[in-house]
């Protein structure tokens, strides 16, 4: 006798229904008006919630949300695409690696709490430049990291190519280096904003509440038993980094083919 | 005087002495091959020569080691100053570039007028036959037709000195002959000086006008050809003696 087997389009569908099923509970609160328990469906629709939602602070915090995660996940990539090269070039590379790999040895709120104390002293603490820096701890840990084993000597090499045909150091940069790093960059700015756009309980302790990003008004709103507006920026959260992933997706296509 | 002098080029790497001394003398339009295995410090002395890495300066009683090119010191000058094209085992087109890119590069990094890049270009693709294939990118083409692109990128600059770091060690064998043959053909058509390393003995045989060979940093040149098979280092004579047994000539 032979195992059955699932067919493969009814088991993609299954993934695809699993994974989207949370998002379509959070859509329907979002514009539900009432679903009590033990209702199978919606009560009652409020369709005006995203408008009233998105005509509030939810607007505000998404700017800012959007504003923040940009200017670390760029801030981010570029220190990690130079610190990286550095790094790869260095005699003590393991040394330098291991110091990247520091942040993530304890939770980010532990870490925060600790940074917190030099940040209140640096006046840094409940400021959005205190936020993005502290955010910045982590982003560029992780461009580092993740840049110091894209610098191989085969990428370098580009580099010198460039300087034996005539080009000047920052032309080796910009027209050797570069063409072929843009992917990973690509690939890094879109991890490192999602580094900091979920970031929730740094922003909280070092932001001390003063800083209201999208992840901590969503807490807010979950905390205030608010379910709709709570559904609503839940799912506004999740909308730039599926931007973010589809351009993402987009620039890897077009990207490196072997350059051989 | 030597179109390319090199003399005394010293290289440690901590305490491991790479390049001990290097001193060679190659003449305009030829071709110096320099056979060495791997680790041997032919690539630090090609990289030193391009102005991609620094030769150990002179200590007391010891003179700085010198690179002199056309009558030019090149001791401290850029890479990009030098005139030398380097050229390493690894073809590296760029991705985003096709053929006809790849081989203009040089040129539009150092500036040249677009009608002239067009014309130096165009010229390249149908000198090294790869007019067919100028719309290609590097993914699309074999690794001979991608070493040809390399190699025609690094001949439109028209470059004083070409150093080549085993270029075709990638490549299989009956490629790698074309391209030997590709490369004498061009090299005299062109008259350029070139600084050739290579772990092949036959390569070394089939490129080279002069010869030298490496060993532990050290660099022994040779007057002939003659002199370098008749020395037992180069392994001339072992090889021959192989295809001899066999009943068969030397390749």
């Amino acid at each position: 006798m032979t195992a059955r087997r699932l067919p493969a389009g009814l088991f993609a569908a299954l993934v695809v229904a699993a994974c989207a099923a949370p998002f379509a509970v959070l859509a329907l609160l979002s514009v539900a008006d009432g679903w009590t328990f033990s209702a199978p469906w919606l009560t009652a629709w409020r369709l005006g919630r995203w408008r009233e939602a998105l005509a509030g602070d939810l607007a505000s915090s998404t700017a800012l949300s959007v504003a923040l995660s940009l200017a670390v996940a760029l801030a981010s990539t570029a220190g990690g695409l130079a610190t990286g090269r550095a790094v790869a070039r260095c005699r003590h590379r393991r040394a330098w690696l291991w110091m990247a790999y520091l942040p993530f040895a304890s939770s980010p709120v532990v870490l925060s709490v600790g940074l917190v104390v030099w940040w209140i002293r640096a006046g840094w603490a409940g400021t959005l430049g205190g936020v993005a820096l502290a955010q910045l701890v982590f982003g560029y840990a992780y461009g580092v990291v993740f840049f110091a084993s894209f610098w191989t000597p085969r990428l370098l090499a580009y580099g010198d190519l460039v300087r034996t045909l005539g080009g000047s150091a920052v032309q080796a940069l910009r027209l050797g280096a570069w063409p072929v790093a843009r992917s990973a960059a690509a690939l890094c700015l879109a991890q490192t904003f999602l580094l900091s756009w979920f970031q929730y309980g740094l922003t909280l302790v070092v932001g001390q509440g003063r800083v209201s990003t999208l992840p901590v008004r969503v807490f807010a709103y979950v905390g205030e038993a608010d379910a709709g507006l709570a559904a609503v920026a839940s799912l506004v959260l999740v909308g730039p980094p599926l931007a973010m992933l589809w351009l993402n997706r987009r620039l890897l296509r077009v990207g490196m083919g072997d350059g051989g | 005087m030597s179109f390319l002098s090199v003399t005394g080029l010293t290289r440690r790497f901590g305490a491991e002495r790479v390049l001990d001394g290097a001193t060679l003398a190659v003449d305009e339009g030829e071709t110096l091959a320099v056979l060495g295995r791997s680790g041997s410090g032919k690539t630090t002395l090609l990289r030193i020569v391009a102005g991609l890495d620094t030769a150990d300066p002179g200590g007391p009683g010891q003179a700085a080691g010198s690179v002199v090119l056309a009558g030019r010191a090149l001791d401290g000058l850029p890479p990009e100053a030098r005139g030398a094209v380097y050229l390493s085992q690894e073809p590296l087109l760029f991705p985003h570039l096709d053929v006809r890119g790849n081989v203009g590069f040089g040129l539009r990094v150092q500036g040249v007028p677009r009608a002239e890049a067009d014309a130096r270009v165009d010229a390249m693709l149908r000198e090294l036959d790869l007019a067919p294939h100028a719309a290609k990118r590097a993914d699309q083409l074999s690794g001979g037709q991608r070493q040809r692109v390399a190699f025609g990128r690094a001949l439109a600059v028209r470059p004083r000195l070409l150093l080549l770091d085993e270029p075709f060690g990638a490549l299989d064998a009956g490629t790698r002959t074309q391209m030997q043959g590709l490369f004498q053909r061009v090299a005299r058509a062109h008259g350029i000086t070139a600084l050739f390393v290579t772990h092949d003995l036959k390569e070394a045989l089939v490129v080279g006008d002069r010869f030298a060979r490496i060993d532990a940093g050290r660099l022994v040149t040779y007057a002939t050809r003659a002199a370098f098979a008749a020395d037992a280092a180069t392994g001339v004579a072992d090889e021959v003696a192989f295809w001899t047994s066999l009943g068969e000539d030397a390749p």
